[in-house]
């Protein structure tokens, strides 16, 4: 950590202005170097040397206790794309992701677009919004598991207020057990993600909608446009990099979709694989059966597959922002 | 004085507002009705974790808003058979949090401060890899990292400490929040203190990150936050349950603990996990917004 403090200002042109540009000096680079060595090692090893590390995993039979046995090829990757569980998960991260990212980016910016306009009290209600986002996913899906139990607050109030018959006509008796029942537990847990995560999106896309200047909105109001019209004429597009933000947020999320599922559903995703995911198959994989190689494979998949939807987002949303 | 101006501005506002000024109004308070109910909904499930936390087995199913009894039968439940005991959970989260904290500000000012300020070869392209990582699913290091660990030990006894911080230990949203907050600085400071012959790492330490505090009450409180509820590298890395945080904890006790169905001194443990989390967002409220928003920024 030595950084050769004193030789700096020798180094460097004579205290005259514009000495900023070109002092790229040797001492210079030297404490840039010291300085992200730390955090570059970590970011280096645990994420491109961890990514290394598991496709080099994936071509392996790989035992647990001696590590590589003998080298298989693409063997892996065959074995899990004919693995049942890994479809069921594939689909169902597919279809919670295909549902949820939709759902919670039209949540969050609703939820912007009222905090963004000029009304009484709207710290408190960005604050009100955003409260759900801070619990940790342990305390608010086993707080939520209890809500909406067969005997829950959900199914009560619903009684309570008369709303059974209604829920009745879609099948759901009165004492329904929503993260119980194959049926549901996924709806379930796109709910309470929805519920948790349209605080945070809300945020982004305040930031968002702050950089879009006041005269465009004076000149819409000059055109005569109304609220709903200046909503979608002129917000809405003149969002797009928001949009392209939030949706990559959300798309790389809901990829990754596993505490609510194994918290929810244990190590199988019960009821029946009902809440089985990519991510939780990989623990399962991992931690259940043993089997690194094939945990490995499927996080290799998952990469891709996360890697591919981004760049096909970049291409939708046009020229992406800085990362 | 106020009193004064208030109805001018009402009585101005009236003669100036179009037809239908009456609709508006109503359609104004009928929203109003709506964000208040909606934003009382959001503190519904957790006043409820509370309320349920003081009532008894058969009471904490039924629909009323006052324990009957009111008992700490669920907290002494919890106090006395989790094991390991809730001060233990509650000082892993609390050692996992500060650490994890301690080493994005230090790591995080570093190189952020590099990045923005430290002009060297290969720091763009550097910088493009940090943010690369934010890409990388957890999911994918899961294995590389539990069997990377696991081979030098980094997975059994206290070990597991480091092995979970080193993890966590910085991550690319500090980096980029802080270097985002030195690209603000006036360049003229830091040259004056380096034209009195202040190093690079005096000018840094002694002008540069006492200016960024806001930033760093930022990063800090992000990084608090997201590591007190930490779930998924606790539960790789962390395999004995004396190493647990108190979020792994309450899962594995609903699952395996024969917690399951025992409601009251479930909640009594999500009321404990939470109410740190919750202290800080009353009091820093802004911090959490400012961060969450500053990290969007860049889209």
């Amino acid at each position: 950590m030595g950084v050769g403090p004193a030789a700096s200002v020798a180094a460097k042109p004579p205290g005259r202005t514009g000495g900023r540009r070109g002092s790229g000096s040797r001492a210079e680079a030297i404490a840039g170097y010291s300085f992200v060595s730390i955090p570059m090692l970590l970011f280096l090893i645990l994420n491109i040397g961890a990514i290394l590390y598991a496709v080099y995993i994936s071509v392996w039979d790989w035992n647990i206790r001696s590590g590589p046995v003998k080298l298989v090829g693409l063997d892996n990757y065959t074995r899990l794309l004919n693995d049942e569980v890994f479809q069921t998960g594939i689909k169902n991260t597919l279809y919670y992701t295909a549902i949820w990212v939709p759902l919670t980016m039209a949540a969050g910016l609703f939820l912007a677009v009222i905090v963004n306009a000029k009304i009484r009290g709207r710290t408190f209600f960005r604050a009100a919004f955003y409260f759900p986002a801070i619990a940790s996913s342990a305390a608010i899906t086993t707080l939520w598991i209890f809500i909406v139990q067969p005997n829950g607050l959900f199914n009560q109030v619903r009684g309570a207020i008369g709303l059974n018959p209604l829920f009745e006509f879609f099948g759901f008796i009165a004492k329904q057990n929503w993260m119980g029942d194959q049926d549901t537990a996924l709806q379930s847990v796109i709910l309470l993600n929805t519920w948790t995560t349209s605080g945070t999106f809300m945020l982004f896309y305040l930031a968002s909608l702050q950089t879009i200047s006041r005269e465009v909105y004076e000149a819409a109001a000059i055109d005569g446009a109304n609220a709903w019209q200046t909503f979608w004429r002129v917000t809405f597009p003149l969002l797009r990099p928001g949009h392209y933000f939030v949706a990559t947020v959300a798309v790389i999320g809901g990829l990754q979709l596993f505490d609510q599922a194994l918290i929810g559903g244990g190590v199988n995703g019960d009821p029946n694989n009902a809440l089985m995911t990519t991510v939780l198959f990989i623990y399962n994989a991992s931690f259940k059966r043993f089997d690194f190689s094939l945990a490995a494979a499927a996080g290799v998949i998952l990469f891709v597959v996360i890697l591919t939807a981004t760049l096909v987002q970049r291409r939708l949303f046009g020229q992406a922002p800085s990362w | 004085m106020t009193a004064t101006t208030q109805p001018i501005r009402a009585e101005t506002a009236a003669t100036i507002a179009p037809v239908g000024d009456r609709g508006a109004r109503l359609r104004r308070r009928l929203a109003y009705i709506a964000m208040i109910t909606y934003a009382v909904l959001m503190f519904v499930p957790f006043a409820w974790s509370i309320i349920t936390s003081f009532k008894t087995l058969p009471d904490s199913v039924r629909l009323s808003i006052l324990p009957n009894p009111f008992t700490f039968q669920g907290w002494e439940f919890a106090w006395n058979n989790l094991n390991p005991s809730l001060p233990v959970l509650f000082l892993n989260s609390a050692i996992f949090a500060g650490a994890v904290t301690l080493t994005n500000l230090a790591l995080g000012s570093l190189a952020g401060y590099a990045f923005a300020r430290l002009k060297f070869p290969g720091r763009e392209l550097l910088f493009v890899v940090v943010l690369a990582t934010l890409m990388i699913p957890d999911q994918l290091r899961l294995v590389p990292i539990y069997v990377g660990f696991n081979n030098i030990g980094l997975t059994t006894g206290i070990a597991q400490y480091i092995g979970v911080i080193l993890v966590l230990a910085i991550s690319a949203t500090s980096v980029f929040l802080l270097r985002q907050y030195f690209l603000s600085i006036p360049h003229e400071l830091e040259e004056a203190a380096r034209l009195d012959g202040a190093g690079f790492f005096t000018t840094f330490w002694r002008v540069m990150l006492p200016l960024a505090t806001p930033a760093l009450s930022a990063v800090a409180i992000l990084q608090f936050q997201g590591t007190w509820n930490s779930f998924f590298w606790p539960l790789i890395i962390a395999r004995d349950q004396g190493h647990w945080p108190l979020s792994l904890g309450l899962v594995q006790f609903r699952l395996a603990g024969g917690f399951s169905n025992n409601w009251p001194p479930l909640m009594a443990t999500i009321v404990l996990a939470t109410i740190p989390i919750l202290i800080l967002y009353i009091f820093f409220q802004r911090y959490f917004v400012e961060g969450v928003a500053a990290a969007a920024v860049k889209g």
